[in-house]
């Protein structure tokens, strides 16, 4: 019926036949060849409910948080980043998220307020900062 | 919580990351690119992009500081208005430009249509059904009714085109995650009780197929607002590896009721509500998997032969995301199977306790690489190669519905990960 509606161009459809199954708020309304029409994508409503901390100027002395979702290799990426910031970076301590808190390993977590729980958990730490990898 | 980030993002990926960060609150969070892909690549390889990486992740963990804002808040109603000048298919070009539809043929949302659809439902039009992610699209019912012009709806499917999405912006069913994913991932939609008659939801014959104008039109409609006013479009924010034709109009048909067997409650029944009510119940799914079986005469032979055809669905999330098997599972028991179970005197439990039996893979068989196989023995005690792991963690983890009309198939339809079906009474 769509493809009907759109066949018919500039004609009015009330010239159509139509068939059961139609669309009756289309069949009697004509199609000018000027026509009003809405904005069918909306407006994007987003509220500023976070906000983010500055960061450190330096690493130096600081606890780094690595966040593994479980994805593939993310660990593997965040152990060799903390290797290297062990040894760039003086003072530097380093907590595995996947070590001391196993069960925030989770990729999809589905919703706003799991995340959020599994954030307090690893918050617990204390860390200054966190690496986390996304992968895919 | 107060803590500085560092997100690690590949090529492909930092599209889906930023608009994430944005949808939460953040316009522009401190992201390392890195070349795509991170997994299923050697660790050596991961290494190196690590060392590659690292002055990034330095500069950006003690120099990032914010500078974009979030877009300014505007009213939601009335919806933005314009006069077109030309013919109705340079509109499905402007609009198809524009990203506003998904490439079939539509119905111009001209306001007189509009208000035409508005008669179908006693909700105002200014009315905010909620935001749809991942672009957090206000979805006004005006918005709704413009799409269900657009997708060829009548007024009288409103009640329940605005029912599927209350089930669907419920974050029960993380709409966010199924549609942003690299699954093959889609909506299911199931209609219950005595609206399916009302407007001829098809609910027997070829149900979820073509030719049945409400379940073509509502599913349209669906896909439609959310991939416009949610902006899941490929291929940033939606990562579907392939995609899939029921993103054009998903998986919808109604409970083939009068062919449940005796004693056996309805779909919407078995999920609390009464009979007399009408139902929509939404699920994010995988693409479904079907069960020919013209050959066996008693339920056991049945269900041994679905169990172990179902057996390889473990694959589908279990290794990898084992809240999966936390998950209601849905299987659409065609009705000539149900009927051969119930005349042995099978309840549905039964069926759903021995579909859940022999639906088992070997521990052997997955991916050495998965996370979350502490969490999974701690569930099931040690395993074994041979360790038969189920589908679900419980039986009662597999509900079922009767779906479809004559001929010898069922279907199975596994979930996303973390989307839990989501039932609304229907409105009107």
């Amino acid at each position: 019926m769509v493809v009907l509606v759109i066949a018919v161009g500039l004609l009015t459809l009330t010239e159509m036949s139509f068939a059961e199954g139609a669309n009756p708020a289309s069949a009697t309304i004509p199609i000018p060849p000027s026509f009003e029409v809405l904005n069918p994508e909306g407006v994007i409503q987003i509220e500023p409910t976070v906000k983010l901390n500055p960061h450190p100027s330096t690493l130096e002395g600081k606890t780094i948080m690595l966040r593994w979702n479980g994805k593939h290799n993310g660990d593997h990426f965040l152990n060799r980043i903390g290797e290297l910031l062990v040894k760039e970076v003086k003072g530097v301590k380093i907590i595995r998220s996947w070590e001391v808190a196993p069960e925030t390993v989770e990729p999809i977590t589905g919703s706003q307020e799991r995340s959020m729980a599994l954030m307090k958990k690893l918050a617990a730490y204390k860390p200054d900062l966190v690496i986390g990898s996304q992968a895919d | 919580m107060g803590l500085p980030t560092v997100t690690i993002a590949t090529t492909d990926f930092v599209g889906l990351a930023e608009i994430t960060a944005m949808s939460e609150g953040v316009p522009d969070a401190p992201i390392v690119v890195v070349p795509h892909p991170m997994g299923m690549i050697p660790e050596a390889e991961i290494q190196k992009k690590a060392e590659n990486a690292f002055a990034g992740i330095l500069k950006t963990a003690t120099q990032w500081k914010p500078s974009a804002k979030l877009p300014e808040m505007k009213p939601a109603y009335p919806a933005g208005r314009f006069t077109f000048r030309g013919s109705v298919e340079e509109l499905n070009s402007l609009f198809f430009t524009k990203g506003w539809s998904l490439g079939l043929p539509f119905v111009p949302p001209t306001p007189d249509r509009v208000n035409e659809m508005l008669k179908g439902t006693s909700l105002a039009p200014d009315y905010v059904i909620g935001k749809v992610p991942p672009r957090m699209g206000a979805l006004t019912v005006e918005l709704v009714a413009a799409h269900a012009v657009m997708a060829g709806c009548k007024p009288e499917y409103m009640p329940v085109l605005i029912s599927a999405l209350r089930a669907m912006l419920d974050p029960r069913a993380n709409w966010r995650g199924a549609t942003t994913t690299t699954g093959t991932t889609s909506l299911l939609v199931i209609v219950n009780g005595p609206i399916v008659r009302e407007i001829g939801i098809a609910s027997s014959q070829g149900a979820a197929g073509a030719q049945h104008h409400a379940n073509a039109s509502i599913g349209y409609a669906l896909n439609l607002i959310a991939q416009v006013v949610g902006g899941a479009k490929t291929p940033s924010p939606k990562k579907s590896t392939l995609g899939t034709p029921a993103n054009f109009v998903p998986w919808i048909f109604g409970e083939n009721e009068d062919r449940l067997p005796e004693g056996w409650e309805p779909f919407h029944v078995k999920r609390g509500f009464n009979k007399t009510d009408s139902v929509v119940t939404v699920m994010a799914i995988y693409p479904p998997v079907e069960n020919i079986d013209h050959w066996s005469v008693t339920p056991e032979e049945h269900l041994t032969w679905w169990g172990h055809l179902a057996t390889p669905l473990v694959s589908i999330g279990g290794p990898c995301w084992i809240s999966q098997m936390d998950q209601i599972h849905l299987v659409g028991i065609g009705p000539e199977h149900a009927q051969l179970v119930a005349d042995a005197g099978w309840t549905v439990e039964h069926y759903g306790r021995a579909f859940w039996e022999k639906a088992r893979l070997p521990f052997s068989a997955w991916p050495k690489g998965c996370p979350n196989v502490d969490l999974l023995i701690k569930k099931l005690g040690s395993l074994g190669p041979d360790t038969p792991v189920p589908i679900t963690f419980s039986p009662d983890h597999i509900q079922t519905l009767i779906a479809g009309g004559a001929g010898k198939h069922s279907h199975y339809f596994a979930p996303f990960p973390s989307c839990f079906p989501v039932s609304v009474k229907v409105e009107k």
